[in-house]
């Protein structure tokens, strides 16, 4: 629907989150838990985990909504970065259960889906994003993409696309000058 | 050190926050990174940069609707409101505890004050200029009491709303405000 409304809204909700309203949690719940727990799931690939994280992503909304800026962070945004964190936090501290994921099924899911795109607020800023990703050398976009999505290390990111871990940085890092060049253009 | 990576314009790590963002850093890295966020603010701009960059990734990502009981269970693990109501001596009169759903208050008495005659009712103040009292109900100076909050109020419970008790004829103000005098009153706080 209207992307700008559902931001808006979110926000409004965020802003009385911050000042106690309980009611206003929910709100957020009923509009973000689903994404949220989707970038959770894809991180973590335990739905148990991402129940976990998922809990502590709302928690974490409650006691930080005051630092929620309206003016200069997107709410949307504002969360996914608070439950990716977590999620790779958690992932970094269950290392030894990972499991890796073949690069056949990586691949499979890498590329973003119109469908889902158009479901989520399409700012601009994203159709921007998606362009400056395109610009960029396919694998160094499909590394980039991947340790977004995944919550993967340098390390990890090496194994699955089979390059030496400096390989791996230089990709990377190429990948992210060039995107911030073409994101502040 | 990789032929890639001497020739890296960004080993010189002005690249950390990007980093940090995307996630390929490991666990010590990552604190590292939080440490420095807490004292630098120009690594924060950064940071905030990236998130709102890069955050469009994430529309790649299907939603998935949560199990069922996830919602309660954030509900339960929230923290808990709470206020003591004191009088002018600063004395301590009542323990208020706003239950874990939020829609219910539970009031003990702390001390027993009086015989007076008069009805003890319950009201809250929401934080903000020139708010109403809304009345919770009646509570009784020797036992504990549940009162339910409606559910127009419920959401409205946070930390700076306060509770008040006042002396009211017997059965309550009769004109849904308070018209006699507060015996004791204290702000809700978050434990």
């Amino acid at each position: 629907m209207d992307a700008d409304a559902t931001r808006s809204q979110l926000a409004a909700a965020l802003v009385r989150v911050a000042g106690g309203d309980r009611a206003a949690l929910r709100v957020v719940y009923q509009d973000t838990s689903a994404k949220l727990f989707g970038v959770c799931l894809r991180i973590l690939k335990d739905r148990g985990e991402a129940e976990d994280v998922l809990q502590e992503v709302f928690v974490t909304v409650w006691r930080r909504a005051a630092s929620f800026d309206p003016g200069r962070a997107s709410p949307i945004t504002w969360m996914v970065a608070i439950a990716r964190n977590r999620a790779i936090d958690r992932l970094r501290a269950s290392a030894v259960s990972r499991r890796m994921e073949p690069i056949e099924s990586a691949d499979a899911v890498s590329d973003p889906a119109p469908a889902a795109v158009e479901r989520v607020e399409l700012a601009q800023q994203h159709q921007r994003l998606s362009r400056c990703l395109e610009e960029l050398e396919a694998r160094h976009a499909r590394a980039i993409r991947e340790a977004f999505l995944d919550g993967t290390t340098y390390e990890e990111l090496a194994a699955r696309m089979s390059v030496p871990l400096g390989t791996m940085k230089s990709w990377i890092r190429r990948g992210l000058l060039k995107l911030r060049t073409c994101l502040e253009a | 050190m990789s032929t890639d990576d001497t020739t890296d314009p960004a080993a010189g790590g002005n690249l950390i926050a990007a980093e940090y963002v995307l996630g390929v850093l490991g666990a010590e890295e990552r604190r590292e990174v939080e440490r420095r966020l807490a004292q630098e603010p120009a690594l924060a701009t950064e940071v905030a940069f990236w998130e709102e960059r890069l955050g469009g990734i994430a529309d790649a990502v299907a939603p998935v609707v949560p199990p069922a009981d996830t919602w309660s269970q954030i509900e339960a693990s929230r923290p808990a409101l709470m206020a003591t109501l004191a009088g002018s001596s600063g004395q301590p009169n009542f323990v208020a505890a706003v239950t874990a759903t939020g829609n219910s208050l539970v009031v003990v008495p702390a001390s027993l004050l009086t015989n007076d005659p008069r009805a003890m009712e319950l009201w809250l103040i929401l934080p903000g200029p020139n708010q109403r009292p809304h009345s919770l109900g009646l509570i009784q100076p020797g036992q504990p009491i549940r009162l339910t909050i409606p559910p127009e109020l419920a959401g409205q419970l946070t930390p700076d709303a306060a509770l008040a008790v006042s002396l009211e004829p017997p059965g309550g103000s009769p004109t849904g405000q308070p018209t006699g005098p507060v015996i004791a009153s204290g702000k809700l706080t978050s434990l």
